[in-house]
């Protein structure tokens, strides 16, 4: 962060978290519709841990001694994307439908709560900005 | 994907569970229905649900699905016989062929569609009260 940058690096983080977690919401809402389709298997999006290695990686693994070398680190979060994998039934009984409603209900507002958190953080962020904006007033 | 997308899979799962709802409601309905156009009793219906893509864009990416109702089958089995040579439908041995609904199974069925829509319902309040919190930034 530059000392007269007002925008600084956690503002677009939170615009990342809060764009992860409305796909993360249309996944829920994917398994909580087919929670009685027959042979649907659940839907996990993972990011978390994606988002986590791009914050705490150190930028410059490998050196960049020229302006034209590339990093392979992967630097920044902006680059997150997060995967879906799908988790079968194995129960071997009813219908082969993985989908646990209850269990979806927790992960939504869950999901819910800290997509929330962002919003907040950031109307906090931008509050601030105006405060400064207006010299305290 | 936008804010939107979670509300057409909710509202693509309310429809199909009221297509299974209006389902239940037929065979209640018709629990003690001998004759049919068709010909014989009525036969139990349910509904086979099946996963649906929102849009072009989501058919490409698989993870995100609605579902629906592609189709409405017959069960298949037998009727059940009743002995009662007075009733007008009553086969030359007095027995009638009735449908092959189980009343109970059908309340049960009811029972949980009412749950999954409650859950759908669920799922669109949360998308728009997260839809609201993202206005309010910067007010």
């Amino acid at each position: 962060m530059k000392p007269l940058d007002p925008f600084d690096s956690n503002m677009k983080l939170l615009q990342k978290v809060m764009d992860l977690r409305s796909t993360n919401q249309s996944i829920i809402a994917t398994n909580i519709a087919n929670a009685e389709t027959p042979g649907y298997a659940r839907k996990v999006y993972e990011f978390e841990d994606e988002l986590q290695q791009a914050l705490s990686a150190t930028p410059g693994k490998l050196n960049t001694t020229h302006s034209k070398h590339m990093s392979f680190a992967p630097s920044s979060f902006h680059t997150v994307t997060g995967k879906v994998h799908e988790v079968k039934d194995t129960t071997g009984f009813g219908d082969e439908n993985s989908v646990s409603v209850d269990m979806e209900m927790i992960a939504l507002s869950e999901n819910e709560l800290l997509y929330e958190t962002a919003a907040q953080l950031l109307k906090k962020k931008f509050a601030l900005l105006s405060y400064m904006i207006q010299e305290g007033k | 994907m936008d804010i939107f997308t979670t509300f057409d899979i909710s509202a693509s799962a309310l429809k199909a569970q009221r297509t299974r709802l209006n389902t239940i409601s037929s065979n209640m309905a018709n629990v003690e229905t001998t004759s049919t156009p068709e010909g014989g009793p009525y036969k139990k219906k349910s509904v086979y649900f099946q996963t649906k893509p929102i849009s072009f864009k989501e058919e490409m990416d698989n993870s995100i699905r609605g579902v629906e109702v592609t189709k409405i089958v017959e069960d298949k089995t037998e009727p059940k016989k009743i002995y009662d040579p007075s009733h007008p439908d009553a086969a030359e041995d007095g027995y009638v062929a009735m449908p092959n609904i189980s009343v109970l199974k059908e309340m049960v069925d009811m029972m949980s569609a009412t749950r999954a829509y409650e859950a759908n319902t669920t799922v669109i309040k949360s998308a728009k009260r997260m839809a609201l919190k993202a206005l309010e930034i910067g007010r």
